[in-house]
């Protein structure tokens, strides 16, 4: 407190600099730690996968080999590359089908209907549990004893009940291809569900900022529900689909449960620390090409209301 | 079209009230609204055979580990039973609950988890204001920085993490702070513990949302940026700083790579799930190398799920409400 009277009187320093410096002080303590447990082990991580790295007590010892390390996790070791195109291939569809399907539960989720407050708590479940141990057992036990609920569940649509519906509700022509996408998320309703938590709470959140004008207006026109969705809703959602896909991407990527992590921790066991800083950076290289192209492609479609 | 004003309406049923607007509307009118009319009807139906199935898709892994807690292992081969035991019994919670450590283990967790989450959303938000509100050089970049923490997978600095930790210190003077708690305490303290990135997005996002005014006008009665920051942001934050709060806890309570990486003894809920398997062999069957049939093993492993999420769920419960109201409401996302 005294500090800071003595700083006014004078007025030496200029109001737009005084703040800056409280901004300084306001995230300093965030900027020491990140130099500390993010950027140098960063660093030291990318320094390790052209390195041969030996730990011996109290220090490591570094021997510099190139490239040597990736072409060791490329091309010689016995599994990387398969777990690496498996976990790539898996994300590549799932990730698209998690995002349509918390963007439709969103939308339900956002009308009024008596019990809604149920639904809500029930679809957030997965949020408190799917990232955990927890999840890995539950969803293992299921597949061996044999019924799954996914399956139960999945004969619901066997009839295609949902086209037909989706026709009576004046939605023609794209029953085909909802039809494969349908039966294509009720395969894998399980997986989806679980893993959709967080990406239908940003949704709905994202529902919230349409104002109700809009609405207003296209209920005056006259717009049935499908061409509100398309009109309204998906306008005003789409930042947040962009969102929500690298989201899902990040989250089933950095996932201990895949199987490039469980390579990746497997060969840790075996104090291989240049090939696994390798393995881990040749993975992460390509999220952040993914993620790029996918930004660079979806901010020419994405529709901002305020820029 | 003097006798449809409304004005004569009140004398005459409400049937021919409508027939009478029917015959003034055009026909892609009457179709549209009778489409309407139907939807409206069918519709709900639709959404309740979507939110129920969907529903009981998430709720019957709860509802079998329920079920499975509280049978007696045997019952997992007799095919008559599905939901409700044949023999009920405690024994397997009991004996899931022991191999678990309890109570010491859920001290444990509160004190190590639930502490360094409490301890993140403070110095989340902080940093969240600070960049929400301050303009300063490099912002721009350290912002990004922000994100790339979102980007980066913690496998990546896991092992410098823990070589660091191993040796901590500058020069000659050093620390060795694997297997003590400060490993999860010091990232938490300064801004970079489990997806602090995120929580700091979402803090900044939120206070940028906040009306300025509401800062001006204590800068105005002399109030420094600090104290404006505890006395006026944080009361408005409120539903912000719970769902970060419920997000927090969550993820470390979940989290098992991170205490794994850095401690080799110390039990949290999620490692000891983790190792029920190998523990519970030892303890009832003498040795680790027990075969027990995948089946029975079931058992145990539900009462494990069961054991290490009740806390999580009765928190939940108490909380859903606010935490769903305050993410509608906060703007978080705008």
């Amino acid at each position: 407190m005294n500090g800071r009277k003595k700083e006014k009187k004078p007025l030496r320093i200029s109001y737009e600099k005084r703040k800056a410096l409280y901004g300084y002080g306001f995230i300093g303590i965030w900027l020491v730690g990140t130099v500390i447990f993010f950027l140098v082990p960063l660093i030291t991580s990318l320094v390790w996968s052209f390195c041969d790295v030996k730990i011996e007590t109290g220090h490591t010892s570094l021997k510099w080999v190139g490239l040597a390390n990736f072409e060791h996790s490329l091309t010689t070791d016995p599994k990387y590359t398969e777990y690496l195109k498996a976990t790539l291939g898996e994300t590549l569809w799932k990730a698209p089908l998690i995002v349509i399907f918390s963007l439709f539960i969103a939308v339900i989720l956002n009308q009024k209907f008596r019990g809604r407050a149920l639904a809500r708590a029930i679809f957030f479940l997965p949020v408190i549990i799917a990232t955990g141990p927890v999840y890995a057992i539950i969803s293992g036990d299921i597949s061996s004893t044999g019924n799954t609920g996914a399956a139960q569940f999945s004969t619901m649509f066997s009839t295609n009940m949902v086209g037909e519906l989706l026709q009576f509700l004046g939605i023609y022509g794209i029953s085909d291809d909802m039809g494969t996408m349908i039966s294509a998320i009720t395969d894998n309703i399980f997986g989806i569900v679980w893993s959709s938590g967080i990406q239908i709470l940003l949704f709905l959140a994202a529902l919230q900022t349409i104002p109700a004008s809009a609405r207003e207006a296209a209920q005056l026109e006259g717009a049935t529900a499908w061409e509100y969705f398309w009109k309204i809703t998906f306008p005003y959602v789409s930042p947040f689909i962009l969102v929500n896909f690298i989201f899902t991407v990040i989250d089933s990527f950095t996932n201990p449960t895949n199987a490039v992590m469980k390579r990746i921790l497997a060969l840790r066991d075996d104090w291989q620390f240049g090939v696994i800083s390798s393995m881990a950076w040749i993975y992460f290289g390509i999220i952040l090409l993914g993620i790029g192209i996918v930004t660079v492609i979806a901010n020419r479609l994405i529709y901002y209301e305020t820029e | 079209m003097a006798e449809n004003s409304p004005e004569k309406s009140g004398s005459i049923t409400k049937k021919e009230a409508r027939r009478i607007r029917m015959k003034t509307m055009s026909k892609a009118e009457i179709s549209y609204l009778r489409r309407k009319e139907a939807a409206e009807k069918v519709f709900p139906i639709f959404r309740f055979v979507i939110l129920f199935g969907l529903g009981f898709v998430i709720l019957y892994p709860l509802i079998y580990m329920v079920s499975c807690t509280f049978r007696e292992r045997s019952d997992m081969n007799d095919p008559t039973v599905m939901w409700i035991p044949r023999n009920f019994t405690l024994n397997v919670l009991k004996e899931t609950l022991d191999a678990m450590g309890f109570p010491r283990t859920l001290v444990t967790t509160l004190l190590l988890n639930v502490g360094c989450a409490l301890v993140q959303v403070v110095s989340c938000a902080v940093t969240g204001y600070g960049f929400a509100r301050f303009k300063f050089r490099g912002q721009k970049l350290l912002f990004a920085v922000v994100i790339m923490m979102i980007l980066v997978p913690p496998q990546v600095i896991a092992l410098p993490l823990y070589s660091q930790f191993r040796n901590f210190g500058f020069g000659d003077f050093s620390v060795n702070l694997i297997d003590t708690p400060l490993t999860m305490y010091l990232p938490a303290l300064m801004g970079n513990g489990i997806r602090a990135g995120l929580m700091i997005l979402i803090f900044r996002q939120f206070f940028k949302g906040l009306p300025r005014e509401l800062e001006d006008a204590a800068y105005i009665d002399g109030c420094g940026p600090f104290r404006t920051f505890v006395q006026v942001m944080v009361p408005n934050a409120a539903a912000a700083f719970l769902t970060v709060f419920l997000f927090s806890v969550v993820w470390y309570w979940n989290d098992y790579y991170v205490s794994a990486t850095f401690f080799t003894d110390t039990r949290t809920i999620s490692l000891m799930l983790r190792n029920l398997d190998t523990e519970l062999k030892r303890r009832l069957f003498d040795t680790v190398s027990a075969e027990i049939s995948p089946r029975e093993q079931i058992v145990w492993k539900e009462a494990g799920c069961l054991i290490s999420i009740t806390p999580l769920l009765i928190m939940y419960i108490f909380l859903q409400k606010h935490f769903i109201e305050g993410i509608e409401r906060s703007g978080i996302v705008g």
